[in-house]
């Protein structure tokens, strides 16, 4: 796997929301098998950006390409389909359905009531149930779930996607140590099988441990991108990050 | 002059049912709850007044006190002893919503079989309506309707944006917890907007029962208005749901020039129809996150 | 005696079916709709129409009932598809109210507020459904192949695309579901199916006027899908039981007023709706939870 293949490119990217300007002249590229951690300060249009590569926003101006096609534009779950997963802060699992088909309504996207392949997809569930620690909870209703179980239960419906690039928003905010290390150990193994992937954090410690790249983002615009020690030693970035200028 | 005697009409409907849709307006627009029975409030006050005053002859003063009492009562209770209760459960907007139409129609029924299902009309000196002009006839009451509706207005804007109040009570629908820096806690200024949105129904239905009567399944059509107003004039903004009342008063009225009698329910309903498909953010109201 | 439960028996399975449909878009996709008994009346005036005017064949009327149901069903799907909850609410009372002006005026078709009368049973094979019991057997398998096909529906992936939307539609949305297909098509079958309770209504009663598809019916639809239980698939199939012998049940109580028990049958459903709602937000068969997957 080519580690210097770009599988999303945003370029020049802008939202402006009736006067104010939450994203600015955005250009970034997302590599394969590559975890990039976007920072920033709150309210500095993190979620926005991501809601701009999903196609939940529309750019004012700008464009967005996905494995060499341009995507802006198109609906939500178009997007999805080719590839581009997320998760949501607010996790938003589907609540009254059990854990199990939680997973299964993501792998079923197109169809509508036969199945091929069965068995290759109770095989998968399986499989993500493990890796995720929830095969005991699998009928369990996804509101009944203890807090890291949920967590973990939205990092599953990405697995089950088969997206290639994971957009995840703020995934281990919030876990104890032991399942913080499960959840670190399973993003590097997909980052390995190739996924690229891009995580919304604010805790710097995940930051550190988790990251191969780090893009900076203030008000909208993107203010350095590089390796992490670069980005996290520089002191100009680290004084508007704890908030230190106006 | 068939149109400026509807335009009267619509002027008199329509004031009526400004009052209507603002109460219902406050207390979604506040509370965030589907309150199906504010037209029980409604047919609650009404049969009240006609009890007192026709039938008790208590004069109308405290006709209109114990009109005033029983909304008040009625909805605050329902607040209390209904709504709170499944709001700490768990609250969902179809459960609050089922309870409340459940509440409706006993309400309904209970008052058909107190006083009958048919029309009850009060009638005063005031309601008997007099030729202003070849072929315009217009009844007191109709002064007294749009004095009652605009002193009430002038009220209701005077506690929300000049009281701790009426602040706080705007602020309950955008953010809850903000209520607690004024002093207040969520319940109360809960119980507060009920008070009020059930209050501003009475002078509508006791100016009803003395004009075109009352009966017990009126609370459907009030609920129609209420939410319909509500909807076209903008979720969360009062002025738009008086203003879609009058307006809705006018159009209910001034379609009789053109169409049959039959469909002017229906016309309220066209005209929701159209703003929910194209406009769902009212005239006045917010974006709304679908 | 037989003829009286045969009586109730044939409009218990129409209700049912009726109640099963308005819950597969109630509790299933979250779409709370006052004015499915539209859909009911625009089966029952097709199948009344055409028994009239051009055939008595019963799958015909069926076909002809459903098509029609499920293309008018798309007003209802444009609303569905723009806002939620309280604002779709409201969009569907509008439409029931323009329904019924439309039933009770549109007298070349509907016979206006006096209906059509004189409706023959159907034909199927040429067997022609002159005897009750055999229409009775009818409307059973009739609902139990709805039953059969929502279930169908519910409990494979069409059933959980519907509740991933329900539960969060930008969630849905961001794992690949086309939000707007799945809503349309489910308010499309929904919308047809109630028609053909509508079908077998009109040929059982031989008479169908404007009455039978007030707001008061949609009413009453939607209580016995909350009190069965939304949710679930047999939660509705109970309301529809339920409140079909609440009437019977009631005049055998002495103490009651006979003039009143169209007005004491309200209240305790009202009153069983508020109640269940504090206690039991899950219905007669759901229980404590809300919404319990298939």
């Amino acid at each position: 796997m080519s580690t210097t293949e770009i599988l999303l490119q945003i370029k020049g990217l802008n939202k402006n929301f009736g006067g104010l300007q939450a994203i600015s002249d955005v250009t970034l590229d997302l590599p394969a098998g590559v975890i990039t951690t976007l920072v920033g300060p709150n309210g500095a249009g993190k979620t926005t950006l991501f809601n701009l590569i999903t196609g939940h926003l529309v750019p004012t101006t700008g464009s967005v390409h996905w494995l060499g096609a341009q995507i802006n534009g198109i609906e939500p779950w178009k997007i999805a389909r080719m590839g581009i997963a997320r998760t949501f802060q607010d996790l938003r699992l589907f609540n009254q359905m059990t854990v199990e088909e939680n997973i299964m309504t993501v792998m079923e996207r197109g169809s509508w009531i036969w199945q091929s392949g069965q068995e290759k997809n109770t095989a998968r569930i399986d499989q993500i149930l493990t890796e995720t620690g929830l095969i005991d909870k699998r009928k369990e209703r996804a509101v009944d779930l203890a807090y890291a179980e949920r967590k973990f239960l939205s990092l599953a419906r990405i697995m089950a996607s088969q997206a290639k690039l994971w957009l995840l928003d703020e995934p281990a905010s919030g876990l104890d140590p032991r399942s913080f290390e499960k959840f670190v150990a399973l993003l590097r193994q997909y980052a390995a099988k190739g996924i690229t992937i891009c995580i919304i954090e604010h805790n710097l410690d995940i930051v550190i441990q988790l990251s191969d790249r780090v893009a900076f983002l203030d008000q909208g615009k993107l203010l350095a991108q590089g390796s992490s020690q670069d980005i996290l030693k520089d002191p100009h970035l680290a004084a508007i990050y704890f908030g230190d200028h106006a | 002059m068939l149109i400026v005697q509807l335009i009267f009409n619509g002027l008199q409907t329509g004031a009526l049912y400004a009052l209507i849709a603002a109460g219902f307006s406050l207390i979604f627009g506040m509370t965030r709850i589907f309150h199906a029975a504010h037209g029980a409030t409604f047919t609650i006050a009404g049969y009240a007044f006609f009890e007192m005053y026709s039938v008790a002859h208590l004069g109308w003063p405290i006709a209109a006190l114990t009109a005033i009492a029983a909304a008040a009562i009625f909805g605050m209770m329902l607040d209390r002893w209904v709504y709170a209760i499944i709001q700490r459960h768990e609250g969902s907007f179809f459960t609050v919503f089922a309870a409340s139409f459940g509440v409706a129609i006993v309400v309904q029924n209970l008052i058909a079989m107190a006083f009958g299902r048919g029309l009850v009309t009060i009638s005063t000196p005031l309601s008997k309506s007099i030729e202003l002009a070849p072929g315009l006839f217009v009844a007191p009451m109709l002064a007294i309707v749009l004095v009652c509706a605009v002193i009430c207005f002038a009220l209701l804007q005077y506690l929300l944006t000049r009281t701790n109040l009426g602040i706080a009570l705007r602020a309950l629908g955008e953010n809850p917890t903000l209520i607690e820096v004024y002093g207040l806690t969520p319940r109360k200024i809960s119980q507060f907007a009920f008070l009020i949105g059930s209050i501003l129904v009475v002078p509508a239905a006791i100016l009803t029962a003395t004009t075109s009567g009352l009966n017990p399944s009126m609370s459907h059509h009030v609920m129609l208005i209420s939410l319909a107003a509500t909807i076209v004039g903008g979720v969360g903004s009062l002025r738009g749901a008086a203003l879609a009342g009058m307006l809705l008063g006018m159009a209910e009225n001034l379609c009789l020039a053109v169409i049959d009698p039959q469909w002017s329910e229906a016309v309220t309903f066209v005209i929701l129809f159209l703003f929910i498909l194209f406009r769902p953010g009212g005239v006045y109201g917010r974006a709304i996150a679908t | 005696m037989i003829a009286y439960l045969q009586n109730i028996a044939v409009l218990f399975c129409v209700n049912g079916i009726l109640a099963l449909t308005l819950n597969f878009i109630m509790g299933y996709a979250g779409i709370y709709s006052l004015a499915h008994t539209i859909f009911f009346g625009i089966g029952a005036y097709t199948a009344a129409y055409l028994a009239l005017n051009v055939t008595d064949s019963l799958p015909i009327s069926m076909l002809a009932a459903f098509s029609l149901s499920a293309v008018v069903s798309m007003a209802l799907a444009l609303p569905a598809l723009r806002v939620r909850g309280e604002y779709f609410v409201a969009a569907s009372l509008g439409l029931q109210v323009i329904g019924v002006t439309i039933f009770a005026e549109w007298k070349s078709v509907t016979g206006g507020l006096g209906g059509m009368i004189g409706i023959p049973r159907p034909k199927l094979f040429g067997y022609v459904f002159n005897d009750d019991t055999a229409f009775l057997i009818l409307s059973v398998v009739v609902l139990l192949a709805v039953l059969g096909i929502l279930s169908l529906l519910v409990r494979g992936s069409f059933g959980r695309s519907l509740m991933a939307i329900r539960d969060s539609e930008s969630a849905a949305q961001a794992y690949g579901k086309h939000v707007n297909a799945v809503k349309t098509l489910s308010v499309a079958i929904s919308s047809g199916l109630a028609a053909i309770a509508g079908v077998l209504y009109t040929f059982y009663m031989s008479f169908i006027n404007v009455e039978g598809f007030t707001l008061e019916t949609s009413i009453l639809l939607m209580a016995m899908v909350i009190i069965g239980g939304t949710g679930t698939l047999l939660g509705p199939v109970a309301g529809a039981a339920l409140l079909m012998t609440l009437p019977a049940a009631l005049t055998y109580l002495p103490f009651l007023p006979p003039g009143e028990l169209g007005a004491i049958q309200q209240i305790v459903y009202g009153a069983a709706m508020v109640l269940l709602m504090i206690f039991r937000p899950g219905g007669l068969v759901g229980g404590r939870s809300k919404e319990k997957s298939a």
